[in-house]
């Protein structure tokens, strides 16, 4: 028997955390479900009464639908462009034994430690029409006039990307260290070839791993505010910006939460999607 | 991939990664009027208007005081809950946990508007800075419990015992063994909770209290309407506090935080 069953009241230690998360975070998880059925208010956030219309509204008008496909659409990209990118870096720092590891490892740790504002800021000096990208172009003579880098999807998406790797690497990292070498010898040394040993063996292994990376990623671009909010200006808004600037400018309470849990759920949708689908691939192999 | 290919890739990678923080930190030294490049020329003025700047020296004061008293908050109540988890959460170990998690989880800008809601429905609403001292404390609680529930999983509760068989009470078996033990995974939880409450943006962007302002918040509402090289300077001076906390703590202190 350890001391713990013994001692007084344990519960004590967990209930400040408790009542924390469960009125700090449950119930206005709660109360914002209730908000997106609560009526407009003119004057005020919002009136009394409950209707369905928010949402109506959202599925009826196709400016917010286009504008959460795109969101998705943006997300989905990132993701896999996270998931090409960091596999063979989280490769390299799981497999080799080389001496900057350590270094290696702190590299793609460091951009975590400065704040998204000043990232997303580094982008714009890197991606505006008089930026350092398009001026340098411009200088070498290899282009005429700047390249559209920024105030669009694509400078989102590879802001977005730089911000999200280490988030994609680190779980790729662990699941591949998982996985002994020598299951990859062996089918080496049963005749499979380079391509195929890493596609039965590796990336059934490191599913997990790609799992939780993707999910991460995906979850993390969908929610993004400051990136798309700063790189996309006026002209390209996802709908995490739409939400925020509807609720900071115009008060529209139930129908700013109506657009928040639209965008949630449809988020949590598609995760559940490609977990059911890539733990099926991974089980048919 | 060849080894030779795979590394050089893997360095391109790196340089990505560090890109635009070195570019921030370039341009800050930059002497001319705007953000232009090339840079023309080399100088300290743009740190010499950042500290004569009322507004942004109040926003790093108000940044660093948030920060402190959200992560004397959390890691109270972080600590606490990690020896719950690992002591007597028993076969509940895994919800608690994962109940431990949920403000990493969940969405931050769903969290941030929840919680606006919440505070106005509750009438605390945002003209105090509670509100934002609460979004920080929730952010920040799940890293001091990763942090502190992996210091205490080396911990062996017959220790405990055998102070608690020679007549020390519950205070003092924390104050005199456990926390003695456990002291680096508490202080790099808390410094960990104190670089990302100095950093976050979102919540804190919800539920400032008018006339409030964090750094990044002023750095953000400075960006969509400035381009000078001010707000680069800013953002070194932010980097170089940061870095210096991480040093502090991982080559003076000797510890290692856990970040997942």
């Amino acid at each position: 028997m350890t001391i713990s069953a013994r001692s007084a009241k344990p519960f004590l230690l967990i209930a400040p955390a408790a009542v924390l998360l469960g009125v700090f975070l449950v119930l206005p998880y709660i109360n914002i479900g209730i908000m997106s059925f609560r009526n407009p208010g003119n004057g005020s956030p919002y009136a009394p009464g409950f209707t369905t219309g928010n949402y109506l509204r959202l599925f009826s008008d196709s400016f917010y639908l286009v504008q959460v496909g795109n969101t998705l659409m943006i997300g989905a990209i990132t993701t896999l462009a996270c998931l090409v990118l960091g596999f063979p870096v989280a490769w390299q720092l799981a497999r080799s034994q080389m001496r900057f590891r350590g270094l290696a490892y702190g590299l793609v740790l460091s951009p975590l430690l400065v704040g998204i504002v000043i990232r997303s800021y580094g982008w714009t000096i890197l991606l505006g029409n008089n930026g350092m990208i398009n001026r340098t172009l411009i200088n070498m003579g290899l282009i005429d006039r700047p390249l559209a880098l920024m105030y669009n999807s694509l400078g989102i998406v590879i802001a977005l990307v730089h911000v999200f790797l280490p988030f994609m690497i680190l779980p790729l990292m662990s699941a591949i260290q998982g996985i002994d070498p020598s299951i990859e010898a062996a089918a080496r040394s049963l005749g499979a070839g380079r391509v195929t040993a890493f596609r039965r063996i590796v990336l059934p292994l490191a599913m997990p791993g790609i799992q939780a990376g993707c999910i991460l990623v995906f979850v993390l671009s969908l929610s993004a505010y400051v990136t798309p909010s700063l790189i996309g200006g006026l002209r390209v808004k996802t709908m995490a910006v739409s939400v925020v600037d509807a609720l900071i400018d115009t008060f529209q309470w139930p129908f700013g939460s109506a657009m928040a849990l639209l965008l949630s759920l449809t988020g949590a949708l598609v995760v559940l999607i490609f977990a059911r689908l890539t733990r099926m691939k991974w089980k048919a192999n | 991939m060849s080894k030779p290919l795979l590394t050089g890739y893997c360095l391109i990678i790196y340089a990505f990664l560090l890109l635009p923080i070195l570019v921030v930190v370039g341009a800050s030294f930059n002497a001319g009027a705007f953000l232009t490049f090339p840079p023309q020329g080399l100088s300290f003025r743009w740190y010499v208007v950042f500290f004569n700047n009322d507004v942004f020296m109040r926003a790093i004061r108000t940044s660093l005081w948030v920060a402190a008293v959200s992560t004397i908050i959390s890691g109270v109540i972080g600590t606490m809950a990690a020896m719950f988890y690992i002591q007597h959460s028993g076969r509940w170990k895994e919800s608690v946990r994962l109940a431990m998690l949920l403000p990493l989880l969940l969405p931050e800008v769903l969290t941030a508007i929840s919680l606006l809601f919440f505070v106005y429905s509750i009438g605390i609403g945002t003209k105090t800075i509670a509100a934002m001292i609460i979004g920080h404390v929730l952010i920040t609680l799940p890293f001091v419990f990763i942090n502190v529930s992996a210091a205490m999983e080396s911990y062996d509760p017959s220790w405990s015992l055998a102070a608690r068989s020679l007549g020390a009470g519950p205070f003092t078996r924390f104050r005199r063994i456990m926390l003695p033990l456990i002291k680096p995974g508490v202080i790099g939880g808390c410094l960990f909770a104190f670089i990302i409450s100095f950093d976050i943006f979102t919540i804190s962007f919800m539920l400032k209290n008018i006339g409030t302002a964090t750094l990044p918040i002023q750095l953000y509402d400075y960006l969509r309407t400035n381009f000078t090289p001010e707000a680069a300077a800013v953002s070194t001076v932010s980097i170089v506090l940061t870095l210096a906390v991480v040093i502090i703590s991982e080559k003076v202190l000797g510890l290692r935080i856990h970040r997942f």
